[in-house]
C-alpha cells in the first residue's frame, strides 16, 4: 500500500474513532446535564408549546450539541498529535528553514 | 502489534503490517456446537428475551419499566424515580462497573463472551446470515461468486431479516423511553413524531452496522473495556487457554496412529479453532486482547478431540497458574477487595432506595421583588414552592415555616392535595412584623403529609427585610 493511500485510510479511521469517543462523551454529558436541567425551562425552547415535544427536542439538540463540541475537541487533539512530528519543519516559514 | 491476527489476515500480510490499522479482512466464523455454545445460546435468548419483552409488561395500568424521558420520570415496577434521584443512577453505574471488575478478575471476559450487547446481537445477526446464506464454506463461496439471481436472492433475504430485526430493535429501544404501546399505534397510524422516528432509525442503524458489519472490529478498535480489562487479570483468573504442554508439537496424523512415537502432541493442527473464532485469532498463540472469551474454540476443539478419541480440554477454561501446574487460588486479596466493595455498594443502594424521601420541596424566591412592606408595617416575602409527591398514593400536604420569632406563613389553603407521582406549584407568602434588623434571615419551609406525619421534607431559604 502506498503512503498516500495509507494516510488517507488512517485519516478516515481517525475520524471514525473521534466520532465514536465523542459519541460516548456526549451520551454521558447529556445524561448528566438533563438530570439537572429540564428542557422545558430553557429559553431557547419557549416557542414550543407541548412539553413533550419541547423535551424531546431539548434532549436531542443537547445531545448533538455535546457531540459536536466533543467531536471538535477529539479531532483537534488527533490533528495536533498526528502533525506533531511534521510541525517542527512545516509550521515555520520556508525561508527560515534554509538557514538550518 | 500482536501478531495474532495473521491467520485471519494471511492474504494481506503486506498491507501495512507496521500500522495499527491492518486492512480489514472479513471473518467467516465457522458454526460449531457444544456445551459452551448451548450455554451462550441460552444466555442470548434470555438477555434478548428480556430486552424485547420487558417494555410490554404492565404494572398497575402503566408500563412496568419505562424511562419516561418526556415526562422526566423513571418507572421500575412499583418504584418511581425523579431527576432528583439522579444519584441513585450514578450509584447503579458504579455497581455495574464494580461487578465488571469483580467478574473479570474471577473469570476473565465473561461480560464480553456472554452478556455484551455487541456479542449478543452479533450472534443473532450471524445466525440470520447463516439462515440466508448457509454454512461458512457456502458463505465464502457466495461472496466470491458473481452476482447471479441466486446470490441476489440470498443476500436480499439476509438484508430483509437484518433490517427488519434492526428496526424492531430500534422500536423496542425507544419503547423503553416513551410508552411502547402508544409508539406502536403511532407507527401503524403513520403519525410518529419526528424525534421518535429519528431515534428508532438511529438505534436500528447502529444495531445493523455494529452487529451486521463491524462485529469483532467493535471489540478491537472501539471498545475501551477491551483495552484495559487485562488490568483486572492475574495468574488466578479463568481464561480460555490452549494447553501448550499437551498440544505441542502440533501436526497432522492419521486417526488411531501412534503419534507420540512420532514425537507429536495432541494438537492435530486442523485449525478448526481458528475458523470458529469470531475475532479471527489463533488461541494457540496464547492470550490475546482480541479474545472475547466466547469459548467457540473450546467447543470446536472438543469436537475434534472426541473424533480423535483424545481426552477433551486441549483448549479449556483454565488459569495461568493451573497451566503452570499450580493450584488456583479463588479467594485472593483482589477478589476479596472487589467483592467487599461491591457488596457494600449494593447494600448501600438498597438502603438508599428504601430510605428515599418520597416528598420533595423546591423553594424559589420571587424574582421581581425582594420584599414588600404592607400598610401596617408587616414585611412580606413571596416564594414559589414546588411540592413533589414521589409516592404512588396521593397525599394531603401541609406547609409550615420555621425561622425567627414572629414568622408567619400565609398560604391559600390549609393543605394541598398532590396526586401520586405529581408536582404542584403554589405561591406562598411569609410575613414578619416590622421593623426588623435589615438583611437576610434563614427560614425553613417544611411540607408534611397530613395523613402520614412521618412523610416530611424541608427546604432552606432566605427571608429578606429592609434596613431600618
Amino acid at each position: 500500500m502506498n503512503v498516500e493511500v495509507k494516510q488517507r485510510s488512517q485519516r478516515w479511521r481517525d475520524i471514525a474513532v473521534a466520532l465514536w469517543t465523542s459519541f460516548l462523551a456526549a451520551s454521558g454529558a447529556s445524561v448528566l446535564c438533563y438530570a439537572f436541567v429540564d428542557p422545558v425551562d430553557l429559553e431557547l425552547l419557549r416557542g414550543i408549546d407541548s412539553p413533550f415535544l419541547a423535551r424531546m427536542t431539548g434532549y436531542a439538540l443537547g445531545f448533538f450539541f455535546f457531540w459536536g463540541v466533543a467531536l471538535a475537541a477529539c479531532l483537534l487533539t488527533l490533528y495536533l498529535v498526528r502533525t506533531a512530528d511534521a510541525a517542527s519543519t512545516a509550521a515555520v516559514p520556508p525561508w527560515t528553514q534554509e538557514d538550518r | 502489534m500482536p501478531s495474532g491476527t495473521d491467520a485471519a489476515t494471511s492474504g494481506t500480510a503486506d498491507a501495512g503490517s507496521d500500522s495499527f490499522y491492518v486492512a480489514h479482512q472479513k471473518i467467516y466464523p465457522r458454526e460449531i456446537s457444544g456445551r459452551f455454545n448451548r450455554l451462550r445460546t441460552i444466555t442470548v435468548i434470555t438477555l434478548l428475551g428480556l430486552f424485547y419483552l420487558v417494555p410490554w409488561l404492565r404494572w398497575n395500568g402503566r408500563q412496568a419499566v419505562l424511562f419516561d424521558l418526556p415526562a422526566r420520570k423513571f418507572y421500575i415496577l412499583g418504584l418511581t424515580f425523579w431527576p432528583q434521584d439522579f444519584f441513585l443512577l450514578s450509584w447503579l453505574l458504579i455497581i455495574a462497573a464494580l461487578s465488571l471488575f469483580f467478574f473479570t478478575a474471577l473469570a476473565g471476559r465473561l461480560w464480553c463472551g456472554y452478556a455484551c450487547p455487541q456479542t449478543v446481537w452479533t450472534e443473532v445477526f450471524v445466525w440470520m446470515e447463516r439462515l440466508a446464506e448457509g454454512k461458512r464454506s457456502q458463505r465464502m463461496k457466495l461472496d466470491l461468486a458473481p452476482w447471479t439471481v441466486h446470490k441476489v436472492l440470498r443476500k436480499g433475504a439476509k438484508q430483509v431479516l437484518w433490517i427488519g430485526f434492526a428496526l424492531w430493535t430500534g422500536y423496542t429501544f425507544v419503547g423503553f423511553f416513551t410508552p411502547i404501546v402508544t409508539l406502536g399505534r403511532e407507527i401503524l397510524a403513520l403519525s410518529l413524531g419526528p424525534w421518535e422516528s429519528f431515534w428508532i432509525v438511529f438505534y436500528g442503524f447502529a444495531t445493523y452496522g455494529n452487529a451486521g458489519y463491524l462485529r469483532e472490529q467493535v471489540c478491537k478498535y472501539m471498545c475501551p473495556y477491551a483495552r484495559f480489562q487485562s488490568a483486572m487479570f492475574d495468574h488466578d483468573t479463568l481464561i480460555v487457554s490452549y494447553d501448550r504442554s499437551r498440544g505441542e508439537p502440533r501436526g497432522a496424523r492419521a486417526r488411531g496412529s501412534d503419534y507420540r512415537a512420532k514425537g507429536l502432541g495432541d494438537c492435530i493442527d486442523c485449525k478448526v479453532c481458528v475458523q470458529a473464532c469470531p475475532t479471527g485469532i489463533d488461541i494457540r498463540n496464547g492470550l490475546q486482547y482480541e479474545c472475547i472469551a466466547c469459548t467457540a474454540c473450546i467447543d470446536a476443539c472438543d469436537q475434534v478431540m472426541d473424533r480423535m478419541n483424545y481426552p477433551r480440554g486441549l483448549i479449556r477454561y483454565a488459569t495461568e497458574r493451573s497451566m503452570e501446574g499450580g493450584a488456583t487460588r479463588v479467594l485472593r486479596p483482589r477478589i476479596l477487595i472487589y467483592g467487599a466493595v461491591l457488596g457494600a455498594f449494593i447494600v448501600g443502594f438498597f438502603l438508599a432506595v428504601g430510605m428515599r424521601n418520597l416528598l420533595g420541596i423546591d423553594v424559589l424566591r420571587d424574582r421581581n421583588a425582594l420584599y414588600r412592606v404592607l400598610a401596617d408595617g408587616t414585611i412580606e416575602n413571596v416564594y414559589t414552592v414546588r411540592l413533589l409527591n414521589k409516592d404512588e398514593l396521593a397525599h394531603q400536604l401541609r406547609l409550615s415555616a420555621e425561622g425567627p420569632i414572629g414568622l408567619a406563613l400565609d398560604a391559600d389553603r390549609d393543605a394541598y392535595t398532590v396526586g401520586g407521582g405529581e408536582v404542584l406549584t403554589i405561591a406562598v407568602r411569609l410575613r414578619m412584623p416590622g421593623p426588623q434588623p435589615g438583611g437576610s434571615h434563614k427560614v425553613v419551609l417544611r411540607a408534611t403529609a397530613v395523613d402520614a406525619p412521618q412523610l416530611t421534607r424541608a427546604s432552606d431559604t432566605r427571608f429578606i427585610s429592609p434596613a431600618g
